[in-house]
């Protein structure tokens, strides 16, 4: 018999879905990362090609990818507020006063406000997918042609949003706390997952500093250069 | 009344194997109607308990702790023995048996001590088999050390916990034994009578510590396993919570207590600060190997270790005791540091604490070698002192920490109440004047788990135990005397607190019966702690109420069991006119100031019947018989 | 010894009656604390003076006073166990404070441990937690010899840094979401780690993270404050421990 539901649902059980969608979302996350920087080429065909290979190539697998993206957020949502909820019940009066116990506490801001900075990456996710997924598309004439087939022009969308300041604002704030998140997520996931080892562990809650930087610098970065070169890049 | 001791006959070698088999037993399927009250949850009371549980027997299982795992016994650090002889060393039964008897002075029985030898092997195979992570070597296999200065290395320690992982053990067992449904477990207990029915023990009443309700128990047999009564010094390594009271009380319903006065004050434990101090912490004798015990030369010296040059120094042990040194057993190494202190030449702010230096150790091994030996009693001293022992010398004095004296128990460990059965330091049997380093834990263990299982078959099933319950008029008799005593405790409301008497007792018990005692002063405590005890009847204050968790009233009701007990150790004292072990009459020694026993006026058990309440105990004696070894005067010269 | 003064210190203690849903704070100063005392003599300290005043004193719960027993634990300034690292209560020293501070003393919160009286709570959950496996089962009686079964040092010293877990609670009082993951993981650790505890390894792992949750502690998000206030140092490596195990026995339930 493999994992029953209780066993899944359990107090360990929770953290190991939490952590395996975590690191997949991670993983979606970083690949989008790497898609996105076909922008900064400032080469329209470029970021369009990508975005034409994800729509017109990949075939059924797309819906595989989203559908999946959908479960494992859903997942990692409800993992996450069911560990949140069991920590609200489990200390019925709270303290006057908390400190931190010292060194070789991982307690950080970034593992305090997981919740917080998960729910916010949530709305942002929401809106980003309201600006994107189903923001103007041809029928507002942002059509292009990409390897003789007409489609959306994604990449004029792009630079004509990250032209707004306000949205700019916003997305460096979305992003920061999508690297304060991954901070802790990182290195928590693999200990969820019972991976720990006296030398790689240290080095894994270092590496998570380095993803959540470059997770949090990468996606700012695009839309700050794209702003500060006024879209002509 | 007259002491059976119940000694089977036959060989010494052969003598609990040929008994176990020939003594009764108790049908399975009647073992689950006998319902037995285990009062404890230490080495030996856990273990009992666990033991008991998993043969079928209904067990219902007391602590004073909130939970059973925190039984006192955790505290213990060095190690157990065990007759192995995985070291090659020639070690033996034979060997354990007569260094545990010679280390009693031969003040203890010949037929348990050798049974507890014999038992000691089975203890580590069970243990291990529990899981228990015990010191191993590379190879895997089992790690010894030698220790207390034994010749051979037959103590089996886990790092400085041994007592801990011990009692974790048969805590695991006990927990087992709890969720199988046959223990209940009743913590936060304090046992506070013995109700007797036709004679027997039949019954227990507690206090339920935290509704301060008095609660009715009844069962087929009572195993007690209370741990010493080293508080009575006030000050000593137990824990707060150790007490007297349960086996008192049942001394006071018809238990004898056998050689009350001998009490073992270990040499190596920190320095009392000051009167605010509750306990004392011990550390490791293992001190001793590397580190050298020195006093100035000068009374009342007053300089700094550092400043006192090296010929104003005196090594009174190496220079008293030159083959064995600082390696003395552990009551001389005591006595004598409370010889130098009462010269005025102790150091510290209390002056009584004398050096214990590692400097020439540092020189010779290196600060890395020391700090890998004796790192963990190092930290624990600047800790405590605030004081580094690797740049100044560390200071210590010896402090009270077990009591070989207990309740009198015959070889199946029944008190002289039927159906009382003690084990571990609550009774008296296994260690006879001095205790060996190592030994307590195996006395615990081999009591819990390899005694009682036997003999108490034997008991229920040789003896007729009509039903009774909690309605008898046995158990109301016992609960109104409790109530009052509860009340008139509550009721006084006068002067002085629990601590600022108890402080009184035990500073008075540690100066007149502690490490060396004499005729006079034993008279003098005789004389004064009634004097203590009517103050604390007349001007006690204690707070609170006792329909409450109220550790005020918790104190002071063994407080006044104390005051009882601390009369009767002098009185044991003052009554055996000899030195032996942990029992030194400063009248009766050699002319180089060692122990001078008695062996024909004093090769016997004192033990002391109550009488009641202000009534002198009467003396019975039971005359110690050595079939197998001779009597020697020990000589660490 | 060292520099021995007197000081004087103020308290902002918990106090609850028994039976009584909520508890509140109340200052209390101790005068002339001897730096050499500890932290629970200071408090002894102030219970002759409560007691003389005809008040009602604190009560709070310790036991063997050098750091093995596991009774003590108070949450002292917001750290459990208060300021010094791997000690517990009753091992802290006042020459930790300063002259005239004020110190907070709560007791150890968590749901599972209900109130009792003033600091005490009720630990019995851990109990519970052992009772579900956190043992070998084996009987007394003649096991084969103990040197039958070898162990490599290595896993007979990871298992004794688990074992020597002394049950206090700091690690549930100090996470932030007040669970026991660290004691519950010590436990299974130990026995993981060792030849005698593999047969029932799926069923232990299983029944006591069962109990653990039952018991209404909250779950490890992997913050670390247990470790950081354990008297023993326990890590968290166990509870990763703790997780394998667990899985290994979803795996083959």
């Amino acid at each position: 018999m493999a994992l029953t539901s209780s066993m899944l649902f359990s107090s360990v059980g929770k953290k190991l879905l939490n952590a395996v969608s975590g690191l997949t979302l991670l993983g979606f996350i970083l690949a989008h990362l790497i898609g996105n920087l076909t922008l900064l080429t400032g080469n329209s065909d470029a970021f369009n090609a990508y975005g034409h290979f994800l729509i017109h190539k990949t075939g059924v697998l797309l819906y595989v990818f989203e559908y999946g993206l959908i479960v494992f957020f859903l997942l990692h949502i409800i993992t996450a507020v069911s560990v949140w909820w069991d920590q609200q019940v489990a200390r019925p009066t709270s303290y006057k006063k908390t400190a931190s116990g010292g060194d070789t506490s991982k307690k950080t801001l970034s593992s305090t406000t997981m919740i917080y900075t998960g729910a916010l990456i949530l709305v942002f996710a929401i809106m980003h997918l309201i600006t994107f997924k189903y923001g103007p598309a041809e029928a507002q004439g942002y059509t292009t042609i990409v390897d003789g087939v007409e489609m959306r022009d994604l990449y004029r969308l792009s630079i004509e949003v990250f032209l707004k300041p306000g949205y700019l604002i916003w997305y460096i704030i979305a992003n920061a706390l999508l690297g304060l998140h991954i901070r802790h997520g990182f290195w928590s996931a693999f200990q969820s997952l019972g991976l720990n080892h006296p030398r790689c562990t240290p080095i894994l809650y270092k590496l998570g500093i380095v993803v959540a930087l470059i997770m949090g610098f990468g996606f700012v970065v695009i839309p700050a250069y794209i702003y500060f070169k006024g879209g002509v890049l | 009344m007259k002491l059976d001791a119940k000694i089977p006959g036959g060989q010494l070698e052969t003598k609990w194997s040929s008994y176990k088999s020939q003594l009764k037993l108790v049908n399975p399927a009647n073992k689950r109607k006998h319902e037995l009250i285990v009062v404890g949850t230490g080495l030996a009371g856990g273990a009992a308990a666990a033991s008991l549980g998993e043969l079928g027997y209904k067990v219902k299982n007391f602590c004073i702790q909130d939970s059973p795992r925190r039984a006192h016994s955790i505290a213990a650090q060095g190690g157990i023995n065990a007759s192995k002889n995985y070291q090659n060393d020639g070690d033996s039964i034979w060997r354990l048996f007569y260094d545990t008897i010679k280390g009693g002075d031969f003040r203890g029985r010949e037929a348990n001590t050798y049974r507890l030898a014999e038992l000691s092997a089975n203890i580590i195979d069970q243990c291990v088999a529990q899981g228990v992570p015990f010191a191993r070597e590379y190879g895997g296999l089992l790690a010894n050390r030698s220790f207390g200065g034994a010749q051979v290395s037959r103590t089996f320690y886990a790092r400085g916990q041994t007592g801990q992982q011990l009692l974790l053990g048969a805590y695991g067992s006990l927990m087992r034994q709890v969720d199988a449904g046959n223990v209940e477990m009743y913590p936060r207990r304090e046992m506070l009578d013995v109700v007797l029915i036709d004679g027997k023990a039949r019954g227990i009443i507690c206090r339920n510590l935290i509704t301060g309700e008095l609660e009715r128990y009844v069962g087929d047999a009572v195993i007690l396993c209370t741990g010493g009564y080293s508080p009575v010094y006030y000050l000593s390594t137990n824990a707060v919570n150790s007490n007297v009271t349960a086996a008192w009380r049942c001394h006071k319903k018809g238990a004898v207590m056998a050689n009350p006065c001998y009490t073992q004050i270990h040499p190596t434990c920190i320095p009392q600060e000051g009167d605010h101090q509750s306990k004392l912490t011990l550390m490791s004798e293992s001190l001793r190997n590397d580190g050298r015990v020195w006093v100035p030369k000068k009374e009342n010296d007053s300089r700094k270790a550092s400043g006192i040059p090296e010929n104003e120094r005196d090594y009174f042990l190496e220079r008293k005791y030159p083959s064995f040194g600082n390696l003395v057993p552990r009551d001389i190494a005591s006595r004598n540091a409370k010889e130098v202190c009462d010269e005025n030449k102790g150091v510290g702010s209390t002056r009584r604490a004398v050096f214990l230096d590692f400097e020439e150790a540092i020189g010779r091994l290196g600060e890395n070698v020391i700090a890998e030996r004796y790192g963990n009693l190092f930290d624990m001293y600047q800790n405590l002192t605030g004081e580094n022992p690797y740049k100044t010398p560390m200071m210590i004095y010896p402090a009270p920490h077990y009591t070989m004296g207990g309740l009198w128990v015959d070889y199946n460990l029944q008190s002289t109440i039927p159906g009382l059965h003690v084990l571990g330091e609550a009774n008296f049997s296994d260690h006879g004047a001095n205790r060996l380093g190592a030994s307590a834990l195996m006395q615990g263990l081999a009591d819990g788990y390899f005694v009682i299982p036997y003999t108490i078959g034997s008991f229920l099933a040789s003896t007729e135990l009509p039903k009774v319950d909690t309605s008898h008029d046995a158990f109301n008799e016992s609960e109104n005397d409790i109530k009052q005593t509860v009340n008139k405790l509550l009721s006084i409301k006068g002067g002085k607190t629990v601590r600022e008497l108890h402080r009184e007792l035990g500073y008075l018990m540690l100066d007149k019966v502690g490490m060396a005692r004499d005729k006079e002063g034993l008279e003098e405590t005789i004389e004064k702690i009634p004097k203590i005890r009517e103050e604390f009847w007349n001007n006690i204050n204690v707070p609170g109420s006792s329909d409450d968790l109220n550790k005020s009233l918790e104190m002071a009701g063994r407080l006044a069991d104390f005051l009882e007990l601390g009369e009767l150790m002098a009185r044991d004292a003052l009554n055996r006119e000899e030195s032996c072990g942990g029992h030194f009459r400063t009248e009766y020694m050699t002319e180089e100031g060692e122990a001078l026993r008695n062996d024909k006026d004093f090769t016997h058990v004192s033990a002391w019947e109550y009488q009641g309440e202000g009534k002198p105990h009467v003396l019975h004696k039971e005359e110690l018989e050595f079939d197998r070894v001779t009597p020697s005067q020990r000589s660490y010269k | 010894m060292s520099e021995t003064k007197n000081i004087t210190v103020h308290l902002k203690v918990w106090r609850q009656k028994r039976n009584e849903k909520k508890g509140r704070f109340e200052s209390y100063t101790v005068k002339d604390v001897s730096t050499d005392s500890s932290f629970l003599e200071m408090l002894d300290l102030l219970n002759e003076d409560l007691t003389k005043s005809g008040k009602e004193p604190l009560e709070f719960d310790s036991d063997c006073r050098e750091g093995i027993c596991g009774t003590c634990g108070l949450v002292i300034n917001g750290v459990a166990h208060g300021p010094q690292q791997a000690i517990a209560t009753c091992q802290l020293h006042m020459r930790k404070f300063k002259d005239g501070e004020t110190l907070t003393i709560e007791p150890f919160r968590a749901k599972p441990f209900t109130p009792i009286k003033d600091l005490i709570v009720d630990r019995s959950a851990f109990d519970r937690i052992i009772s579900k496996g956190g043992y070998v089962s084996t009987n007394a009686g003649s096991p084969q010899d103990a040197n039958a079964i070898l162990i490599p040092k290595k896993n007979s010293d990871l298992a004794m840094d688990a074992a020597s877990c002394i049950g206090c609670g700091a690690c549930v009082a100090a996470c932030p979401n007040a669970s026991a993951s660290l004691f519950t993981s010590a436990k299974i650790s130990q026995y993981a780690l060792l030849p005698q505890g593999q047969p029932e390894a799926t069923r232990r792992a299983s029944q006591m993270v069962d109990q653990m949750d039952l018991e209404g502690f909250g779950n490890c998000s992997n913050h670390g404050e247990c470790e950081a206030v354990c008297p023993k140092q326990i890590t968290i490596a166990n509870i990763a421990r703790m997780r394998r195990e667990f899985f290994k026995a979803a795996l083959r339930s």
